[in-house]
């Protein structure tokens, strides 16, 4: 009968820990790294998909492919924006082959949603009387959204999100100043629709300061 | 100007806009309309919290042993 050799057994089971910790150090890089951005892309899911089951099918998608590969993300560059980018490659893959209309936004779940989810800031002096204060979240989204698609990814991923221009040119694929010129064309758009609310309250936007 | 407000110019086009600005009433109208569109957005576009479900299935999809990196979620 032959025993076990122990140092075998010792061999392996170090073998395994060493694999482990490398496992485990893995872990711990992509949980400070990636996972501290959950919150960021899980809204970005919201704003593409305009469904909260499928936002989260999305980052979390987006999540096993980004530990998949998380070698491949070149460190000391933003992960958020490297994130954002799997997480946009997703949605195109997977939504937009689902023949979902383009540009079609069901305002009533948008209203829905703000409704059933509070403010998670505090809000701060609503005290002034600029007209731009008056306006509710539900409208500046609704603005936002009824935006073409192109000027609206922008604005979101400079305004909310604070990309650099380099950054979000990656991510849409464009040039430089195809995202500047789309910032200050969707920005005057955008300023266009508030305004219309802002008359809806009769405050008088012509010659605001 | 979308550049300047974003604080992607030069410090050099950055002088030179400025200095166009202080000259120029319909850029400067201009201006600050622009730049409180950019607040707008900012501070009325709410960002929701991601669902506690999500946020444990991300964490267990990355983590064998989860109790050491319980307290290790997400607040941005």
């Amino acid at each position: 009968m032959e025993t076990p050799d122990p140092t075998h057994h010792t061999k392996a089971k170090i073998q395994k820990e060493v694999l482990s910790r490398e496992e485990r150090q893995k872990q711990f890089e992509f949980q400070n790294e990636a996972v501290v951005h959950l919150n960021a892309l899980y809204n970005y899911a919201l704003h593409l998909t305009m469904n909260p089951s499928d936002a989260e099918d999305l980052v979390q998608e987006t999540y096993l492919k980004a530990y998949r590969f998380f070698n491949s993300f070149e460190r000391g560059t933003n992960c958020k924006a490297w994130l954002f980018k799997i997480l946009k490659n997703n949605y195109i893959n997977r939504f937009r082959k689902n023949s979902k209309e383009p540009g079609k936004v069901d305002y009533d779940l948008i209203k829905d949603f703000y409704h059933s989810i509070k403010d998670t800031r505090s809000d701060t002096s609503e005290s002034e009387t600029d007209y731009f204060h008056s306006l509710l979240h539900e409208e500046v989204y609704q603005a936002l959204h009824s935006l073409p698609e192109e000027f609206r990814e922008v604005i979101q991923l400079c305004d909310i999100e604070g990309f650099t221009y380099e950054e979000i040119a990656n991510m849409v694929e464009s040039p430089i100043g195809t995202v500047r010129s789309r910032l200050y064309r969707g920005r005057k758009l955008l300023r266009a629709q508030l305004q219309g609310y802002a008359k809806k309250y009769g405050f008088n936007t012509d010659n605001s300061q | 100007m979308s550049a300047y407000i974003d604080g992607e110019l030069s410090l050099n086009d950055e002088q030179e806009f400025l200095l166009h600005l202080s000259e120029c009433e319909p850029c400067r109208t201009e201006f600050e309309d622009a730049k409180r569109t950019k607040m707008i957005i900012r501070d009325k576009i709410i960002q929701f919290k991601a669902p506690q479900a999500l946020i444990i299935s991300i964490m267990q999809l990355t983590s064998f042993s989860t109790v050491e990196h319980e307290d290790t979620i997400i607040y941005e």
